[in-house]
């Protein structure tokens, strides 16, 4: 199951917090400065996942856990993406497939750009009511339900009209270097090795 | 007053930068009074804000009870935010939850598919047992919904009813199934589904063996890689109880693993075939053969050098899985494996040790942790270059220490974490099965030795050490010294070298660091209790005594100035509790120099707040004081006078200490000791304790200590850190220009400078006696030929003339007795390193194998620990991992417990199907009820009926009253004969109102039988 996902751009803000579990503000936000500090100091060419932030590694998984069974409830894997000023992260248990959810992350962003046309951050911060719209066409409770890009958009159009960034807003600066370019050079960037075909 | 929309606090975040803070709090203010406006979009706007202020961690859980209003908003916008802010900000303890229910089951039954939707996604934030009671009966109907997205989301929201009520999942289990068997259901909802059920799989997976045929289907020709990975995730699980299953998936996943261009599916399958035992043994044998390598032979070419980093990572999860299955397998990929643990990625590395650590045997851990150690030396040698670099730009001369710019810390090479983590797993793999794969001690005591310098200085103890999990707070560095106490304890052959290490630890710390700066290295108090233990042992006592006693006033932690203080008097009695040497003037006067420094130092601490150092510390010194004065007392031995020491120094202390030996206990071994009969623990110790506390509580003087308790208690002490290392150390990184052994390659890459130097000089000696060795050339003194020719000059000295010798009369036994001192260091080194003994830990009956002793390399005893090692303190980690509930994690224990298979038994133990039984015997029961009450009214009214006038005079007299003023009214300007005439006409019209009004009631009795009003109406009329 997924426990977590969450957006923070460049400088640790929080763009957007999902937690599948009820969980303390406080402790929400040592979690993310936790996982904040570990994806930033990522070298390039590093892999999409994090190791376990303390938070998560005192009460967690040790090496020699007990039994496996137990083990598939604790969350166990934080994978990552990085597009332009932002970081996706999704925490997961170990029943979820690590390649997948690189991809799922994929998907929500082409969503997102799909609803608000070549997105970038300006966007997610003035809406982030869309935001949480999108990730809960694809995500109840922790559990993936679509995965579909045309169904994903058409269920988040269906609860009202998607606004654009405000007009004025459009300095573009910061946050404006186009997370759907990025979206779109995903698959390419990737390698080919992620490329989802039947989907 | 104009307000900000969401808009506006955004923008005005983004221009108040530098004092966001004051801002924010402005923003709250104004939030917190608009959101108790009664204007809906004032308060749904004043939520939104507040929504976003909580991303950025600004609790709102003081607006809980507003949620709840915007929650039950007309508009659906508004709603959206009421449902939005509820599971952004409702916690466990949330209480306005239960005033959620009713409309959580409207907004469940409304009839636009938007707002149905905003309560089945927001339930998994919100639910508990009861509200998942209330609501099941709303939220079952929604799974056959016309609109596909409304019966997916369902589905997911009823395993998380299931999650915390479990009884749930049996109602809703047959509707589901239905579903997930009608291949005209929508693809979407399938794949919910399946998701949903390889959730519960691994639970129960013997429940959903009947569904094979259906999943193997999906699997074959549903098309879609995100459900096939989730079938075959399942069908892993299904596998083991089902071995028939495996023939019929092997053509179907080798066709995947062969076609597939996807990579996740690829690795999927991969992991699902060695995982689902597939590759188990049985018919078939050379198909599976072919499976088998071409897995393991795609995973090793993931883990491969030049691969995809990610790919890499999982490669290494999957064989962390496999290895508990095929041990065999994996090891074969040793190789490649051990190539990840120097990665880059820190994500890998890990990965590739957790691996690591299952592995290693007596013949790679040597190998391994050199490898590990050589990670962390340059990693500390580059902080601390880092830490010279700014030393140098700070052109302090203060200290040379270079401890300072704790922010330097962060942009080490490794992260402290990591370093911690990695020490830790060194010490878990060689102390793995009390020592099983440690050949070499000595090696083991140096690597200890190191890391000891390497170790991070302890975090200072944060706030969340005490309330949450205590095993987290052990400092690294405390079990590396434990590591070497059980060294010292446990392997008698070694003891000598082990307590020569902690002696050299010691003094290092004290001629290292700055007198004025506290210790706060958890080592210190293991080392205290070795060089304490056996300072008979010790190389020299004295020295390590006044380090000790250097080291004692600088201790920050309780625990260990305990610890400490009890080394000093065993130190003590070693030094002058020799009973031989003669008691001269010399040896009086320095023993009591001692003795009153002894005293000095031990003395601030017979107030110390911690009630253990305080105790020992005040044993101590009445017991130096009496000895001082005895010592004080007895004259000195002149030439013709032989005096003895005084009885209470050379027998009294040292007897305290001496005795039997200490042995390890096993942790277990408390529980075996029987209780004694006569032993009531709950008894209280004075029946009247509380008052006499309380009088002493009263009785007791103000006392000057006041403040230190405060300050002990109330105050945290600051943090430090400790770089325990000479400066000298990180100003030369010169590599050594030693050249190495065959038999310890590459060991100065990874130990300092000083302890390889040691090492050597070590192995010199001990080999100096076996001819066969050759020395190190560079080392030995002038260019003798031979080894032989070596030892004869070390040990005759050398203007000795070698040639005058015969060699003949050499006698290499004597030569080893000749150096009395050395010979008890390096008695039989060789011999010991052919078999050491490692004392296993002592225990009680009833845990078995107490037979004493374990060699390495012998028979592995599963469930052997030393006192402290890493091992126990993973298990004790583990064992309390039930109990204490992860963060972020689910709780999907109690569906183990749930079987969906016995449906054949409606009426037991399904409280959902009772609950709506009991519903409807309740609305029987209330239809009867009011059915009843019906008739007696109308039996009432008929009883009325037939009486006649009396019973309701008085309504009928009013209503009389009123007609006549109406009358009169409407007859206004007549003259007063005709009102007294109308008056007695109405005397006689009486009995006329009253049947009108008979009538009247019989309608409303009549319109009550029809609906099952209210009863109040009924009521009312009487």
């Amino acid at each position: 199951m997924i426990n977590a996902f969450l957006v923070f751009n460049g400088q640790g803000q929080p763009r957007l917090t999902k937690f599948y579990t009820q969980l303390e503000t406080s402790i929400q936000q040592r979690l993310i400065s936790e996982i904040f500090t570990l994806v930033s100091n990522r070298a390039p060419g590093s892999c999409n996942f994090l190791p376990l932030p303390p938070l998560l590694a005192a009460s967690g998984t040790s090496s020699s856990s007990s039994s496996a069974t137990e083990q598939n409830d604790v969350p166990s894997l934080v994978t990552y993406r990085h597009y332009a000023t932002l970081y996706f992260i999704v925490i997961s248990t170990s029943t979820e497939s690590p390649l997948a959810l690189i991809d799922l992350i994929q998907v929500y962003v082409e969503a997102l750009d799909r609803l608000f046309e070549n997105v970038c951050e300006l966007d997610l911060i003035f809406n982030f009511e869309t935001l949480h719209a999108t990730l809960g066409e694809m995500i109840v409770g922790g559990v993936v339900i679509e995965t579909n890009m045309e169904r994903i958009v058409a269920g988040v159009r269906a609860q009202g009209a998607v606004a654009k960034r405000p007009v004025n807003e459009g300095s573009r600066g910061g946050g404006g270097a186009g997370l759907g370019a990025m979206a779109a050079a995903g698959f390419q960037g990737m390698g080919g090795n992620f490329v989802w075909h039947g989907r | 007053m104009f307000e900000k929309s969401l808009y506006d606090l955004i923008r005005g975040l983004r221009n108040h930068k530098g004092n966001e803070k004051e801002y924010i709090q402005n923003c709250l203010k104004e939030c917190r009074s608009e959101i108790r406006s009664p204007d809906m979009d004032l308060k749904a706007t004043a939520l939104l804000k507040l929504i976003y202020l909580e991303m950025n961690g600004h609790d709102m859980s003081w607006a809980s009870f507003h949620v709840l209003e915007v929650m039950s908003s007309q508009k659906y916008h508004q709603k959206r935010v009421g449902y939005l802010g509820a599971v952004q900000s409702f916690r466990p303890d949330t209480d306005v939850l239960m005033m959620a229910t009713n409309l959580l089951k409207k907004d469940l039954a409304s009839s636009h598919p938007t707002t149905i939707t905003l309560p089945i996604v927001a339930l998994p934030h919100l639910v508990t047992p009861s509200l998942a009671l209330s609501l099941l009966g709303d939220l079952l109907p929604r799974l056959t919904h016309s609109h596909a997205s409304i019966k997916k989301k369902t589905v997911v929201t009823l395993y998380r009813l299931a999650l915390v009520y479990p009884e749930a999942l049996r109602a809703a289990w047959p509707k589901i199934k239905e579903r997930l068997m009608d291949k005209d259901e929508d693809p979407s909802v399938t794949a919910a589904i399946v998701n949903v059920v390889c959730e519960l799989g691994w639970r129960r997976p013997q429940d959903f063996l009947p569904l094979a045929p259906r999943l193997f289907e999906l699997l074959v020709d549903g098309g879609n890689n995100w459900m096939a990975i989730k079938l075959i995730k399942l069908f892993a699980t299904l596998t083991p109880l089902e071995p028939r299953l495996v023939r019929k998936l092997l053509p179907p996943l080798t066709n995947l693993v062969k076609t597939t261009p996807a990579m996740s599916l690829l690795y999927e399958c991969i992991n699902g075939i060695i995982q689902g035992g597939i590759l188990g043994d049985g018919e078939d044998f050379s198909a599976r053969e072919e499976v088998a390598s071409l897995c393991v032979s795609k995973l090793r070419g993931m883990v491969s050098i030049n691969s995809d980093p990610n790919l890499k990572y999982v490669a290494l999860l999957a064989f962390n899985r496999i290895v508990t299955t095929h041990p065999m397998l994996v090891a074969e990929q040793e190789d490649v494996i051990l190539e990840c643990i120097d990665s880059e990625d820190i994500s890998i590395r890990i990965k590739a040790l957790d691996l690591v650590q299952g592995m290693v045997s007596s013949d790679n851990l040597l190998s391994i942790v050199s490898r590990l150690m050589r990670q962390l030396k340059a990693s500390s040698s580059a902080l601390a270059q880092q830490q010279d670099g700014q030393e140098d730009l700070d052109d302090s001369s203060e200290d040379g220490s270079g401890r300072r710019a704790k922010s330097q810390e962060q942009t080490a090479p490794l992260p402290d974490d990591y370093t911690i983590d990695v020490i830790g797993r060194i010490l878990g793999m060689c102390s793995q099965n009390n020592y099983a794969n440690v050949i070499d001690f000595d090696w083991y005591i140096d690597v200890l030795t190191q890391l000891v310098r390497i170790a991070p200085p302890p975090s200072p103890r944060d706030l969340d050490s005490d309330s949450s999990s205590s095993p987290k707070s052990v400092d690294i560095s405390e079990r590396i010294g434990n590591e070497l106490r059980n060294v010292a304890v446990k392997v008698k052959a070694v003891r000598p070298a082990a307590v020569r290490a902690a002696e050299l630890i010691i003094s290092r710390l004290s001629t290292d660091t700055v007198s004025s700066r506290p210790v706060v290295t958890g080592a210190l108090k293991p080392l205290a209790f070795v060089v304490g233990e056996y300072a008979f042992q010790l190389s020299s006592p004295d020295d390590t005594l006044r380090n000790m006693l250097g080291l004692v006033p600088r201790v920050d932690y309780p625990e260990v100035l305990a610890t400490c203080l009890q080394s000093i008097p065993k130190l003590f009695a070693h030094v002058a509790g020799d009973d031989r040497a003669l008691w001269t003037p010399e040896r009086k006067s320095s023993l009591s120099l001692l003795m009153a420094r002894v005293i000095h130092i031990l003395e601030p601490f017979a107030q110390h707040p911690y009630l253990e150092v305080q105790e020992r510390a005040v044993e101590f010194i009445e017991l130096l004081r009496l000895t001082a004065e005895a010592a004080s007392g007895q004259a000195p031995s002149t030439d013709e006078i032989q005096q003895d020491a005084p009885l209470l120094l050379t027998q009294a202390i040292p007897s305290l200490f001496t005795g039997w030996e200490l042995n390890s206990v096993a942790p277990g071994a408390q529980y075996n000791v029987p209780i004694p009969s006569g032993l009531d623990l709950d008894e209280p110790i004075h029946p009247n304790l509380g008052s006499l506390l309380s009088q002493a509580d009263s009785l007791m003087l103000p006392t000057q200590g006041d403040d230190e308790f405060e300050v002990y208690y109330n105050q945290r002490p600051a943090p430090t850190s400790i770089y325990s290392g000479p400066a000298i150390e990180r100003l030369v990184d010169a590599p050594e220009e030693v050249g190495s052994s065959y038999q310890q390659a590459g060991e100065e890459s990874y130990l300092d400078a000083d302890i390889v130097a040691r090492r050597k000089a070590e192995r010199r000696e001990r080999n100096k006696d076996d001819p066969f060795y050759i020395p190190d050339m560079s080392s030995s003194r002038t260019g003798t030929s031979t080894p032989i020719h070596n030892i004869l000059q070390k040990e005759n000295g050398p203007d000795l003339d070698i040639d005058a010798i015969p060699i003949m009369s050499l006698d290499l036994e004597k030569l080893s007795v000749s150096g009395p001192s050395r010979h008890q260091q390096s008695q039989h080194p060789r011999q010991a390193r052919q078999k050491i003994v490692i004392e296993a830990d002592e225990t009680l009956g009833g845990s078995g194998g107490n037979s004493g002793v374990s060699t390495p390399g012998g028979a592995a005893r599963p469930g052997y620990d030393s006192e402290n090692n890493s091992d126990s303190f993973n298990l004790s980690k583990t064992a309390k991992k039930p109990k204490q509930k992860s963060l972020l994690q689910f709780n999907s224990s109690v569906l183990g417990g749930l079987s969906l298979t016995d449906e054949q038994r409606p009426d037991d133990g399904f409280a959902h199907e009772r609950q709506q039984k009991e519903e409807a015997e309740m609305a029987l029961a209330m239809k009867e009820v009011q059915r009843l009450r019906l008739e007696m009214q109308r039996a009432n009214e008929r009883i009325q009926v037939a009486q006649g006038v009396p019973s309701e005079g008085v309504a009928v007299v009013k209503k009389k009253k009123k007609k006549t003023k109406t009358v009169v009214k409407a007859d206004e300007g007549e003259e007063g004969v005709v009102k007294k005439k109308k008056k007695k006409v109405e005397g006689g019209g009486g009995e006329g109102v009253v049947t009108k009004k008979k009538k009247k009631k019989a309608a409303r009795v009549v319109k009550l039988d029809e609906g099952d009003g209210p009863d109040g109406e009924g009521m009312g009329g009487e």
